[in-house]
């Protein structure tokens, strides 16, 4: 998806400052930590500059029937959309100012309080490149990568023989349908599973789930790590819930790291708690 | 026992030379005397200091000398974005000029403070903490102000990387009258991005980063940025004949710091799984950002 706002030369102008020659004016932005800032330089990365994507999107309306069990495609769409082109204008800057990946990235909603049909997103994470510019870190097509892992997680994974390819979704807003008069009726007083709640909640999830599967694929990725899926209502009816499926799709660096040349992990016991 | 009576004319001779050094930027004789004393080590240094802090920084050729303190009551008029700037940028030369009246090298676990007052308009901008000299090191005539623990610092250090001020970037902008957002927002049934309002926010927000880095750039190489705040808020015009505005401000706030890209990391980095199933040290996350302001991510969640 394209985005439809111009990146604006002054703009582009900032992003460009950052890798001038021998980096004797350029300055590095970043919202790592302390902690952050150091393991990924340890993990051989160097942060170069915030990045950040954002949009504003208007709701389109739909009905579901009362008593259906449906997703609400129109918002499934909708949220799908709007992340999608907070997350590309966040890449574009990264690509801009000659990143290789954008590491932390946070991507949340907002709610905007004179309308409710209008939600805020932003993309924000820390632009970084190789230290010594091997040019085999990049996502699919040469873009950044992208990633939601901490810069403790970055390092990690490093070293456990994968790099990030990028953030991959998929959402689902889902109508749970009510429940008739008679069927509350029959229910009262019997210990019994509510068939059409489960069924919703299980395909809702399930429908998100394969969505991400479906970028994680397209993306070439062996898998997908730090998979988070949750919920959400982002001030619907009740009935209305929003799954998220959201993770970063990883790919092995060479081949397969043979699992005995990675270290293990020391036990310990803190006993000053 | 200390003297807790209270002279008027004592207190209001103070008062005079608070008033007149504040005008001056300077600080009054009696703070200086006392700094000045605590870096001769003829009164007792004062810390904000753990223990386990005053341990690293022992062990790494640091004394403690002073808390130190910067502090700004600001008024804004015109602009509460740019007012927010103005008073970080107060405090921060104030903590800077007590830091140098000690023969400070730093100032280490320097927070920001405020105490929400609800005085209209204005807000106290205080950052506090702790002086510290290196022994083998003369006293410096731009002492370091590093947002960061002593235990942060110390890492830091060695690893080349001085965290050595607070950057600001803080802009805010209006947005009037448009069909974008107002026949859209209200009417439509489709989904639609609003890129006008999307394209006035992006440019206050990177208006704010673009201060952020000038401020930086000013004080060291790079930006550890660790406040983010931004609103987009509709104003209602008193008069119905006046069309309805969105304001748009934005606040970053980073920690500086002065590092040569590429520098080493040279402690080794263990991986450990700790077998402590309830709270743990290891295990306990922790704020130790600087921070005043509430994040406003709260409806963050993805």
């Amino acid at each position: 998806m394209s985005s439809t706002i111009e990146v604006p030369k002054s703009a582009l102008d900032r992003l460009k400052g950052l890798r001038g020659e021998g980096h004797a004016d350029g300055i590095f932005t970043s919202d790592f930590s302390v902690n952050e800032f150091l393991l990924v330089r340890k993990a051989g990365f160097e942060p170069i500059g915030l990045c950040v994507g954002s949009c504003i999107y208007h709701l389109g309306f739909q009905l579901a029937g009362w008593s259906s069990n449906q997703e609400m495609t129109v918002l499934s769409q909708a949220m799908y959309e709007a992340r999608e082109l907070a997350m590309s204008r966040m890449r574009a800057e990264a690509a801009d100012m000659g990143a290789d990946g954008v590491v932390g990235v946070r991507l949340t909603v907002k709610r905007l309080e004179w309308d409710t049909k209008i939600l805020e997103f932003v993309a924000i994470g820390t632009g970084v490149v190789h230290a010594k510019g091997h040019p085999g870190f990049k996502g699919p097509q040469g873009q950044p990568f992208t990633s939601d892992l901490s810069g403790q997680d970055f390092w990690t994974l490093l070293h456990a023989g994968y790099r990030p390819l990028e953030m991959v979704m998929g959402s689902c807003v889902y109508h749970v349908a009510h429940q008739g008069l008679f069927k509350s009726l029959a229910n009262s007083g019997r210990n019994v599973e509510l068939t059409n709640f489960s069924q919703a909640l299980y395909d809702a999830r399930e429908i998100a789930m394969e969505r991400m599967q479906e970028e994680a694929s397209k993306a070439g990725a062996e898998g997908v790590v730090g998979v988070d899926l949750h919920e959400g209502s982002h001030n619907w009816q009740p009935h209305v819930i929003e799954f998220f499926a959201v993770g970063t799709a990883v790919l092995p660096i060479t081949t397969e790291q043979d699992a005995s040349s990675i270290p293990d992990p020391q036990l310990v016991l803190s006993v000053n708690s | 026992m200390a003297s807790y009576e209270s002279d008027p004319a004592v207190a209001q001779a103070r008062s005079a030379k608070w008033e007149a050094a504040l005008a001056r930027n300077t600080l009054p004789d009696f703070v200086e005397q006392r700094l000045k004393d605590a870096g001769e080590r003829k009164i007792p240094w004062l810390s904000t200091m753990t223990a386990a802090e005053l341990l690293v920084t022992k062990s790494h050729g640091m004394r403690p000398i002073a808390t130190v303190s910067g502090t700004c009551w600001y008024s804004y008029g015109y602009s509460w974005t740019e007012g927010h700037g103005a008073g970080w940028a107060a405090a921060l030369a104030r903590i800077r000029s007590e830091a140098l009246a000690c023969g400070a090298n730093a100032v280490v676990d320097v927070h920001m403070r405020t105490i929400a007052r609800n005085e209209s308009a204005s807000m106290d901008f205080t950052l506090l903490g702790t002086a510290v000299k290196f022994d083998h090191l003369p006293a410096s005539s731009d002492p370091v102000i590093a947002t960061v623990s002593a235990l942060e610092f110390v890492r830091l250090i060695e690893m080349g990387i001085v965290p050595c001020g607070l950057a600001v970037g803080a802009q805010y902008d209006w947005l009037t009258y448009s069909s974008d957002w107002i026949t859209i927002s209200t009417a439509s049934v489709y989904n639609q991005p609003l890129t006008l309002v999307g394209a006035f926010w992006e440019r206050v927000r990177r208006a704010a980063h673009a201060e952020l880095k000038r401020n930086a750039a000013k004080q060291g190489t790079g930006l550890l940025a660790h406040t983010h705040f931004g609103q987009l808020l509709k104003i209602e015009p008193d008069d119905d004949s006046q069309p309805s505005r969105i304001l748009g401000r934005h606040i970053v706030i980073g920690t500086v710091v002065d590092t040569r890209r590429n520098s080493a990391v040279p402690h080794h980095i263990r991986t450990v799984v700790d077998m402590r199933d309830d709270e743990s040290p290891l295990n306990t996350p922790t704020d130790k950002r600087p921070n005043t302001y509430d994040s406003n991510e709260q409806e963050g969640g993805i």
